[in-house]
């Protein structure tokens, strides 16, 4: 195995403790919660270091990174949040230390909060127990639950900022279900695989139910299982095997939220910054791209990442589906499986994501079981984005094929 | 009628807020620092990154950011589908969501982006005032 010398290329340059740790009804006559001792610890050891908390690149912690950053108002490069027990701190640094070698982030923050005595008994996971979070207490009393009761908000605000319409959402669910009937494996492929499935037009999205106006089900992705892995391995490796190899050429991930109540833009994700970082990364930029995987929960979901990706004028992703040009034979096939809207969605969809690149690179989309005639691209380079939470989280990858 | 929807878990930093909104006062939280009000309620100022916090008593008055009709909704919401949740831009800065009334759920189209709100609050239970909006003359 290739040994990178990881040795000497990062230290610990301060280190520091919540404001009152032990036992605190004791000590001051009140309770502390894991959320109180990570932020003062944070700020503890950014006044010890003199490094302000804005410049903290990497978030590392057992669990509560998302909850972390979005506190602090960080916008990271780079989130870990392994939680493995006790030693989940040496990893932590571990993680930090290849990020930094690798060159991706300069300065790392550990941080770990847990009330053990204040709040204990009933936790989770080292969160302690008896606590909420500020933002879900804000949010929980208007009945949303569920992905599409938060990303209608999204599509309206898009409605309002760029003068689209449900129609022109509608356009991206009919074309990937056009992606979806060539592929036997599609829940939607055809009445063989449901009595739903085969073509759907612009108007039967449009009068399909509706979930959360502007919403209706052709607009929300399926719910189904699925199981997946890819093998990842240096080049050495990879050269030597039967099957083609498919190289990672950028990589990037970033975040803008947790809870949507911190979503800046209703109509931009993290996916711009993320797919910067991969971008650059490769060498490559969004006219390089001859397909795209793009995560697709719901419409509005691929439109705005298109947009963010590049491969589309802010306001215009929509237009790749509703020109043809995201379509079968289109200049720039976008969900060559048929998508989360009429392949399949787990829940989260990003190994669905991967694998169908994969097999669109290494030119194994269409066999009668991965694909029928029409299925495989010729495509070279392929940006793949996963986005998660609610328009919260993204990870951008760039892939290309042996034979660009 | 007894409050029949999800009545929100209490946090261990917010107690003001609710204090206040048993008074019909929205409780906003500021930064003596920079001066930036901030919603949701945090333990340090997520823009300046200061520590010294406190409360303030808001305007109560903001306008429509964004909006959906929830046609699915759960506990004792279910039975008043459809309705209108909605993100708030405070006058005071930053955005707060809620339930948004004085709009027809079933005309969508109606609802005007950018109109003026204005809260109020409903009596949940003996320690529980729940802020709603609702739209409001220019």
């Amino acid at each position: 195995m290739a040994s990178p010398n990881l040795s000497n290329a990062a230290a610990i340059v301060g280190a520091a403790e919540s404001d009152v740790i032990g036992y605190p009804m004791e000590l001051i006559g009140e309770r502390v919660t894991s959320l109180q001792h990570h932020i003062q610890a944070i700020k503890n050891v950014s006044t010890l270091t003199g490094i302000p908390i804005s410049d903290i690149q990497g978030v590392f912690s057992a669990g509560w990174s998302g909850e972390l950053c979005e506190h602090l108002g960080l916008k990271p490069r780079y989130l870990d949040t392994t939680s493995v027990g006790g030693c989940s701190f040496q990893i932590h640094v571990h993680h930090a230390l290849a990020a930094i070698h690798a060159g991706i982030i300069d300065i790392a923050l550990v941080s770990h909060g847990e009330a053990g005595w204040s709040y204990r008994g009933g936790g989770y996971g080292g969160r302690g127990g008896g606590q909420v979070s500020p933002g879900a207490e804000m949010t929980a009393a208007y009945g949303t639950f569920g992905a599409p009761s938060q990303y209608a908000h999204a599509m309206v605000r898009h409605f309002h900022r760029f003068g689209t319409t449900q129609e022109d959402f509608a356009h991206i669910a009919v074309v990937t279900r056009e992606w979806a009937q060539l592929n036997p494996r599609a829940v939607m492929c055809g009445k063989t695989q449901s009595p739903f499935g085969g073509p759907i037009t612009v108007e039967d999205v449009l009068e399909a139910r509706l979930i959360a106006w502007p919403l209706t089900l052709y607009h929300c992705c399926l719910v189904t299982d699925h199981g997946g892995a890819v093998i990842v391995a240096r080049p050495e490796i990879a050269r030597s095997l039967r099957t083609n190899p498919v190289w990672v050429s950028g990589a990037g991930e970033s975040m803008g939220h947790q809870n949507m109540l911190e979503m800046e833009d209703f109509t931009a994700t993290s996916a711009s910054r993320s797919a910067a970082t991969a971008y650059k990364m490769a060498g490559l930029g969004p006219a390089d791209m001859e397909m795209a995987m793009i995560y697709d929960s719901f419409t509005i979901t691929a439109g705005i990442t298109a947009e963010m990706l590049g491969l589309a004028p802010r306001g215009e992703g929509y237009t790749l589906w509703k020109s043809g040009a995201a379509a079968p034979g289109g200049r720039l096939p976008i969900n060559t499986n048929g998508g989360g809207l009429s392949f399949n969605h787990s829940g989260m969809y990003g190994m669905q994501l991967l694998v169908e690149a994969y097999r669109q690179l290494s030119r194994s989309a269409e066999d009668g079981v991965n694909g029928t005639e029409g299925k495989q691209t010729d495509a070279t380079a392929c940006v793949v984005n996963g986005t998660g939470g609610t328009l919260s989280t993204t990870g951008t990858l760039v892939l290309t094929s042996d034979d660009r | 009628m007894a409050y029949d929807k999800p009545i929100p878990p209490k946090g261990q930093h917010t107690q003001p807020f609710w204090d206040g909104a048993k008074e019909s006062k929205l409780m906003l939280p500021r930064c003596r620092d920079c001066n930036r009000v901030h919603w949701y309620p945090r333990l340090i100022c997520p823009s300046c990154h200061s520590m010294d916090l406190e409360w303030i008593e808001g305007s109560g008055k903001g306008r429509l950011h964004t909006f959906a009709v929830q046609h699915r909704a759960f506990g004792g919401w279910g039975e008043e589908v459809p309705y209108v949740t909605a993100f708030i831009d405070l006058d005071e800065g930053d955005r707060m969501m809620t339930v948004l009334r004085g709009v027809d759920a079933t005309k969508p189209e109606d609802i005007r982006i950018g109109c003026r709100v204005a809260v109020e609050f409903e009596q949940a239970n003996d320690d529980t005032f729940i802020p709603f909006w609702r739209v409001v003359e220019e």
